[in-house]
């Protein structure tokens, strides 16, 4: 019996695995699933009557899991301590990134701006689309690190705001 | 019989390219693929007989480049090109290039497509052959009063487009005048981007109607029919996302009518080669029309499924200055036919361009589906060009079961590493208002927008996988992290040659 323990989207899954023939049970609180390896990355769960075919894949640290509806990406808890590249970024609502590296095409604040939740304060332009990055909270323009026209990654932030002014 | 051209050259990228690739490989006819830096690995490049690199990944130096796909061509030994969709493929400058360099264009001539592509123009040409059109602009203008004069006179809601258009970039719905001049400088910012070109005009924005267009084919012999409709109505932001054919809209009459003056506009146009004529058609069956595409569409498949004509084919006899053969007079539809288009793109979080690493990649497969795709497992998602990666078309007797075979494929088809929109599409198809044919341009803002987006449902399905996943590579590996590496198909192409590059 192996246990393990994933987050998906910020929930935290624990599950525990019994190896069964080429297969595994797989309990999931009060759920058991029987999984089966075929091939090419393609498996098969079973939940009851309900059967599903699913594609998944561990791919530098992060498990991608494709349902047919949904894709899910699963990071074992585990790698996440240990700080691999899977490591959830841990991002404060004081820092605006975009969310894929582009160009700005439009700052829409200056420094010293009020600005509210969700609000637009730079279009970052990637794929041949404008996408409008947003005030994750309430507050005020502290910093702007680029210009109109600059290229920015994911790592580095656009803005920064002081929280709750 | 000898091929009708000695090579061709797809000056295009992803899944239209290999698309353009196989029609040619069907008529014997060998192809070079051209490609950017960020495309050294792309699926176009694998497949085509011969490659040529044309530049840096930025789409203005490399596949918006008419120099460089031109030396392309010659250096490779091309008597034809084909443009696809997007980048050059309405820029009319490339079909002059091409005539004066001795190269068959495989497209309409270099003025109906310049008189089409100035949707300004192409409007009083329309008019004059009787073809009914929507309110709006007389001419085009850099100047915002003179987009707020004309909106005053259409009345709001205004929508402003790109005069060398299409695809939905450089469009803006315009509600009220305030947000008249963002709105303009929004669309010729990502007009100049997707054309090379910031001409803009505004038009009055029709609410709720269905988009119809018609696909037409027209020889050098003076000969042009019609192929039907394809209905677009199921966009986001401009971007038709779901397309389908027969419409539910249309009648045998509406259909008759509107067909003759799809060829109308077509012969008024002096076009050859495929083109589309697209229209707005309100509740109440009138129908305007909007501009003519000079292309072949991303939806052309749902067409061949029901008419059976292979368009890029066509294309390419009529560019040979073939006449429209036999199989094209008195075409019928033969049952139902949907496409769904599969971007790069995270369906659950505002549709945000996702970029990442093919990880895993599986087709759908059964009778009746057709996947046309440009992506492979390994592949990288940049964010240079279009998310689009792939398109799934089905086939079916009638349109229910049309709809439940495209469920079941787009559940099938299996793609990690990217987010996609497959979900949402899912819930979009099996929607009742879609179910009930009550499709309209607005149909997603006005019925998907509610919809639920957590995946908390799947959560434990998903930990399930992820346990398997874990326990096989512990076991497999005696409990270190062994990271799955994914196989390219350059990773064991074996023996296989490239054809000389060129350019940088």
């Amino acid at each position: 019996m192996n246990k393990y323990q994933f987050s998906c989207d910020g929930a935290k899954l624990e599950t525990s695995v019994e190896r069964v023939g080429q297969g595994w049970h797989v309990s999931v609180g009060e759920a058991v699933y029987e999984v089966d390896a075929l091939p090419h990355g393609l498996f098969a769960v079973t939940n009851g009557q309900c059967r599903h075919m699913a594609a998944a894949v561990k791919h530098k640290g992060i498990i991608y899991v494709d349902l047919g509806r949904v894709q899910l990406e699963l990071t074992e808890s585990s790698d996440a301590v240990s700080g691999g590249e899977a490591g959830e970024l841990h991002r404060e609502k004081d820092k605006v990134f975009a969310p894929m590296p582009g160009r700005i095409v439009k700052l829409m604040v200056s420094v010293g701006d009020q600005v509210t939740e969700k609000q637009q304060l730079v279009i970052v332009e990637a794929m041949k689309m404008e996408n409008p990055v947003c005030a994750l909270a309430a507050g005020k323009v502290k910093a702007i690190h680029f210009a109109q026209g600059d290229q920015v990654d994911t790592e580095s932030p656009i803005v920064e705001l002081e929280i709750g002014l | 019989m000898s091929p009708l051209f000695k090579k061709i050259l797809v000056a295009n990228r992803s899944e239209i390219a290999v698309r353009v690739i196989r029609a040619c490989r069907s008529l014997g006819i060998p192809t070079v693929a051209v490609y950017s830096e960020a495309d050294a690995h792309s699926k176009h490049r694998l497949i085509a007989d011969q490659s040529a690199l044309i530049g840096p990944p930025s789409p203005r130096e490399s596949y918006l480049n008419i120099d460089r796909i031109i030396a392309a061509a010659k250096e490779t030994g091309c008597d034809a090109l084909h443009p696809g969709y997007g980048f050059l493929a309405e820029n009319p400058l490339l079909p002059k290039r091409c005539a004066e360099e001795g190269i068959v264009f495989i497209g309409p001539g270099t003025e109906a497509m310049r008189l089409l592509g100035n949707k300004v123009e192409s409007r009083v040409k329309m008019a004059d052959a009787g073809v009914p059109l929507i309110p709006g602009m007389k001419g085009s203008s850099a100047d915002v009063t003179q987009f707020e004069k004309a909106a005053a006179i259409a009345g709001y809601p205004v929508i402003i487009k790109a005069a060398a258009g299409g695809g939905g970039k450089g469009m803006r719905i315009v509600h009220e005048k305030s947000q008249l001049a963002d709105a303009l400088g929004a669309a010729q910012r990502e007009a100049l981007n997707a054309f090379g070109d910031d001409t803009v005009y505004l038009e009055k924005y029709l609410s709720d109607p269905r988009h119809i267009e018609f696909q037409v084919l027209a020889d050098h012999h003076g000969h042009c029919v019609h192929l039907f409709e394809r209905e677009c109505s199921i966009q986001r932001r401009h971007q038709k996302i779901i397309e389908e054919t027969p419409s539910t809209a249309l009648t045998e009459e509406l259909r008759a009518r509107m067909g003759n003056d799809a060829v109308k506009v077509a012969q008024a146009a002096g076009y050859t080669n495929a083109g589309t004529v697209e229209f707005l058609l309100d509740k109440t069956g009138k129908y305007f029309f909007l501009e003519m595409n000079t292309r072949i569409q991303v939806e052309h498949p749902i067409t061949e499924m029901v008419v059976g004509v292979d368009l890029v084919v066509e294309q390419i006899k009529v560019a040979a200055g073939l006449p429209l053969g036999d199989h094209l007079k008195n075409l019928s539809q033969r049952g139902h036919a949907i496409e769904c288009r599969i971007y790069a793109e995270d369906g659950e979080n505002n549709f945000m361009p996702s970029i990442g690493t093919i990880v895993h990649y599986s087709e759908p497969e059964g009778p009746g589906i057709r996947v046309d795709s440009g992506i492979m497992s390994g592949m990288e998602i940049g964010i240079h060009y279009d998310p689009i990666m792939a398109k799934l078309i089905v086939h079916a007797p009638d349109r229910n079961t049309a709809i439940a075979k495209m469920t079941d494929a787009l559940e099938q088809f299996k793609i990690l590493g990217v987010k996609t929109s497959r979900r949402f599409m899912i819930e979009a198809l099996n929607h009742p208002e879609f179910i009930a044919g009550r499709t309209y341009t607005s149909f997603i803002g006005d019925h998907m927008s509610a919809r639920a987006t957590g995946s908390d449902d799947y959560h434990a399905l998903a930990a399930a996988v992820a346990s398997a996943v874990a326990g096989s590579s512990t076991r497999t590996a005696g409990g270190s992290d062994k990271r799955l590496t994914v196989a390219t198909p350059w990773d064991t192409v074996g023996a296989w040659q490239i054809g000389d590059a060129i350019g940088e």
